[in-house]
């Protein structure tokens, strides 16, 4: 991506293509969920107060089973684990208000990440604030939309919870844009079929153990120009 | 009808974390920077859990689907070569999720 310094791309034009997606994708979680048994104002109290997509769509069958507040605390670390690492690259360009850089570190999620490491660096911190609330706006909007339109239809339509699975997909190309590295592929797939053979109720968690243990023990890449962020 | 009380447990639990997950570069990120090994994770990781959480979705639609596999893996490869594609993550994920509902409910 150009970080080229004439290069300043406005809001509008950065924040449209998020909207595009966040605006839809929150009316399926919002509709999902009330179509789960959920009350609407919960689904909306979830995008303000949770705000990670992946994680939220993945809630909605975990609520619908009654799993444990401890299983679903489990999974949504599992799966927002990466975002641990995005923070790194834009440590030295946070905004130096408190409260705006409280909110930026709570909605750095994959989307927001993206945009603002298309930034050139040094407008990023007097835009991180406003980027993120208007993505947050979107997906906000988007999840009162979808719970309203899901309290009143009454279809039920077999496969739509495959979004979840779509999502996975698409942030497994991105991680995979970002270090065209396949050893992490191979080593996740030998992994669940090691967890599945062991326990197959249990073979994400087992899966996500060995994937871990695989990659700290994995011999180091050649050393190459490595770059810090995606 | 799920309950309101547990629900709000939940949210606040995933809220908590997430947030913590988020902030913990910013907390220790010096740290983080450091150490060899975080740096291998995060390398390799995230795409190994991605790639993880997809095979489980993949499967346990699978299970509820008599029509078999064959659905989740040509909706998936649509989703994917989209993505790679056009970087068009509404599009890769309508268009993916549109196919297998359709064949779903042939």
């Amino acid at each position: 991506m150009s970080r080229s310094a004439h290069a300043r791309p406005s809001i509008a034009s950065l924040t449209a293509p998020v909207a595009m997606g966040y605006i839809p994708l929150g009316a399926v979680f919002g509709f999902l969920f009330v179509q789960a048994g959920g009350a609407a104002w919960l689904a909306i109290l979830s995008s303000l107060l949770v705000y990670a997509g992946a994680a939220q769509f993945m809630m909605i069958p975990m609520l619908a089973a009654g799993a444990s507040v401890g299983t679903i605390a489990l999974a949504t670390f599992v799966l927002n684990l990466r975002h641990a690492f995005y923070g790194l690259s834009l440590l030295n360009s946070m905004p130096a208000a408190r409260g705006q850089r409280w909110y930026a570190v709570f909605g750095l999620t994959d989307e927001t990440y993206s945009v603002l490491t298309a930034l050139p660096p040094d407008t990023v911190a007097g835009r991180m604030a406003l980027v993120t609330a208007l993505n947050q706006g979107w997906w906000v909007l988007g999840t009162a939309l979808g719970a309203l339109a899901g309290a009143q239809a009454q279809i039920t339509l077999a496969g739509l919870d495959f979004v979840l699975a779509a999502l996975f997909a698409v942030l497994a190309v991105e991680q995979w844009r970002a270090r065209a590295d396949t050893v992490p592929i191979w080593l996740a797939l030998a992994a669940y079929a090691v967890g599945y053979a062991i326990a197959p109720a249990q073979a994400l968690v087992l899966a996500i153990a060995l994937s871990l243990l695989a990659c700290a023990l994995r011999p180091d890449r050649p050393k190459r120009a490595r770059k810090e962020a995606p | 009808m799920i309950d309101a009380g547990y629900a709000i447990a939940a949210i606040l639990a995933m809220a908590a974390v997430t947030v913590a997950l988020r902030a913990l570069p910013f907390v220790a990120g010096r740290w983080l920077r450091r150490h060899a090994l975080v740096r291998k994770l995060g390398d390799a990781l995230p795409l190994s859990i991605m790639v993880l959480l997809l095979v489980h979705a993949v499967i346990g639609s699978a299970r509820d689907n008599p029509g078999g596999l064959w659905q989740e893996l040509l909706a998936v490869a649509i989703v994917a070569v989209l993505q790679w594609r056009t970087r068009q993550t509404l599009l890769s994920i309508a268009a993916g999720t549109a196919v297998y509902v359709l064949l779903r409910n042939a």
